[in-house]
């Protein structure tokens, strides 16, 4: 086991190279380079000292070959130099770790309202097989995955927020608050609307997901021999049925985690809510390059580690995997 | 004559209803009532977008200045106008017809680039298959909505370019699916019979292979669509997608987040944004209705319960 997990840990090590490598090439064909923000903010300086463009165009490198660049920009990150925000005139690195827990907030929090309401959703809808019930959570899924979640926030808003007036609709806090009980609530409140979009979105998702797994369990000669030695309903289907069915499910919730951070951009942005997803969508509008860089990477590394937490979980839950039958992808 | 004997005896050994595939295809979808709701709506409005703007009078950048945030039902204005008069209604169907060409355009030929590599793949084996599907996998792990983002700065903004961009990472899936099951049918016997027979590579794929994998294709391209015109929605809501004053759902969207909270003369005009986005989830909802029926009739092993 733990020389299949380093691995496939070793495994991710040219990915990452050849991922961060893309990420930078794109970020570099970005229209518009540092220098151009430098002289919109500050123009009189450098129309009347032109020469001054071209030393500062060689002091920052940017007229170096992509690779070189690429290279320069690789040693700086990985020893935890991740630049300067020219948006925020503060570290990235301050910057990252200061957004990077209202995410996580938002990110966990929705990740366990899916996970609480999909799965008995789920395994209901599968053990009473073309009911009501199960007709409807079909319908269900159907409109939460056709459903734009942005659009489905700004409703949330609209009804919620601005004609019923019971949540707050924007940013994380509301200044000024004393108190730890009280900010605590405030926070809960401002949390409620963006986590239960970005989670019930994701439970359409998963509720079809968890109820063909273990539709394909219940239909195993095992399970009609657990009925025929008379075991009760309940223990066939938590025993003996979702054991083997959770198997699958598990890898997809660990291989949907980059959704909820990819997810986050939009809602955040809808919401205001100070996290990682909304600081990227801005850097990006601002041309913030370093900022947006890092926040890329976060993501793709994020990517990365669940895909790899997906696999090891795989082998973990499952053992009659033998780990040289495990292949990636198929 | 005696051809069609012998498939009506097949038939009756393996207790499916006479008919020819294509008759069973057809015969299954139509039993599935929500995919055949879900291709008369798409069908519906395709005639909506499409021919629709031919009868009306107004254009999408037409400004009524007597009628500023009209509510729906109002005199001239089925659903309303926005902040400078513009008809909602007559903007939702030209912004219809953006995104129903971005989503269609970028689904099918983002399909047919992940059905060629993926039988490449699948077929030749080895070395290529093994740098394909790498390469698939770290296409896979690249967050992808953040890069559609930085994709469509560097493109700039406009319909093709976000097509473009659409399809660059909407290929991999497909890939996958039609290289897995080109591995498997590579083994079939009927394959290395014609191998034996000196067939050529091309005409194997060609004739045995891509029929086979075509019904997994159709269904992909359907889930595609869906896929492509969120994407879309949420690029342009974000105001990377189509631009201002070209209508699109997404950009719709984006305008009425101005007005979310309220005109600052106490209205608040929730059609701005009910509508467009109202649309956009009839839409996708309708492809994946359509996808699913396609899915059930396509595919021979499910035969319908019901």
């Amino acid at each position: 086991m733990r020389g299949y997990f380093f691995k496939r840990t070793l495994e991710l090590i040219p990915i990452f190279f050849i991922i961060s490598f893309i990420i930078f090439a794109l970020l570099n064909a970005m229209p518009g380079d540092p220098l151009l923000q430098m002289r919109m903010q500050n123009p009189r300086a450098f129309a009347q000292d032109p020469e001054r463009l071209i030393e500062l165009r060689a002091y920052y490198h940017l007229d170096d070959p992509l690779i070189v660049k690429y290279i320069d920009w690789l040693k700086n990150i990985l020893t935890g130099d991740l630049g300067y925000s020219s948006q925020y005139k503060i570290p990235v690195a301050e910057l990252l770790f200061s957004r990077i827990p209202n995410t996580l907030l938002l990110t966990v929090t929705a990740w366990i309202i899916g996970l609480v309401l999909a799965l008995p959703i789920g395994i209901y809808s599968a053990v009473k097989k073309y009911s009501v019930f199960d007709y409807s959570t079909t319908i269900f899924a159907f409109v939460g995955i056709s459903l734009p979640s942005f659009w489905f926030a700004l409703m949330a808003i609209i009804l919620f927020g601005v004609i019923l007036q019971w949540l707050p609709i924007s940013g994380i806090e509301t200044y000024g608050l004393q108190g730890f009980w009280t900010v605590f609530l405030d926070k809960m409140k401002h949390l409620v609307l963006p986590a239960l979009v970005l989670g019930i979105v994701q439970v359409a998702f998963w509720v079809r997901y968890i109820r063909a797994s273990l539709l394909e369990v219940l239909d195993q000669d095992y399970i009609r021999t657990a009925y025929a030695k008379g075991a009760r309903e309940n223990r066939v289907i938590m025993k003996h049925a979702l054991r083997n069915a959770m198997i699958p499910i598990i890898t997809i919730i660990a291989l949907d985690i980059p959704y909820f951070f990819g997810g986050a951009l939009i809602i955040e942005t809808v919401f205001a809510w100070p996290g990682m997803g909304r600081l990227m969508y801005q850097a990006v509008l601002a041309s913030d390059y370093n900022l947006a860089i890092n926040c890329l990477m976060f993501l793709a590394i994020i990517t990365l580690l669940s895909n790899l937490l997906a696999d090891v979980l795989y082998v973990l839950v499952d053992p009659r995997i033998k780990l040289d039958d495990v292949k990636r992808g198929g | 004559m005696f051809r069609k004997k012998f498939d009506e005896l097949e038939n009756e050994i393996s207790g499916l209803p006479a008919g020819s595939y294509n008759q069973l295809v057809l015969k299954k979808f139509f039993k599935h009532k929500m995919a055949v709701i879900g291709a008369i709506i798409i069908s519906a409005l395709i005639v909506f977008t499409f021919i629709g703007p031919l009868f009306v009078e107004t254009t999408y950048d037409e400004m009524d200045f007597m009628a500023i945030f009209a509510p729906p039902l109002s005199e001239n204005h089925f659903l309303g106008t926005d902040e400078l008069g513009h008809d909602v209604f007559v903007r939702i169907m030209y912004g219809g017809r953006i995104s129903l060409i971005v989503g269609i355009v970028s689904s099918l030929v983002s399909t047919i680039i992940g059905l060629i590599i993926g039988l490449i793949s699948g077929f030749l084996g080895g070395i290529w298959d093994k740098l394909l599907m790498r390469f698939v996998d770290i296409m896979l792990s690249i967050p992808m909505f953040p890069i559609l983002l930085i994709l469509s700065l560097v493109f700039g903004s406009g319909v093709f370019s976000i097509i473009l961009v659409l399809t660059a990472f909407g290929w991999m899936r497909v890939t996958r699916l039609v290289r897995g099951m080109t591995l498997s049918l590579r083994e079939s016997e009927y394959v290395m019979a014609s191998q034996t027979m000196g067939q050529s590579k091309l005409m194997i794929i060609l004739k045995h292979i891509l029929p086979n994998v075509i019904p997994i294709v159709i269904v992909s391209t359907t889930l595609n669509l869906s896929y492509a015109i969120l994407s879309e929605s949420s690029l342009s809501y974000l105001g990377m997608g189509i631009q201002p004053p070209m209508p699109s759902w997404g950009n719709m969207l984006q305008g009425a987040m101005t007005y979310i909270l309220g005109t600052g003369t106490g209205q608040t005009p929730w059609w701005l944004t009910f509508f467009p986005g109202f649309f956009i989830f009839i839409t996708v909802l309708n492809v994946n209705f359509l996808g699913d029926g396609l899915r059930d009739a396509l595919d021979p092993k499910f035969v319908s319960e019901s």
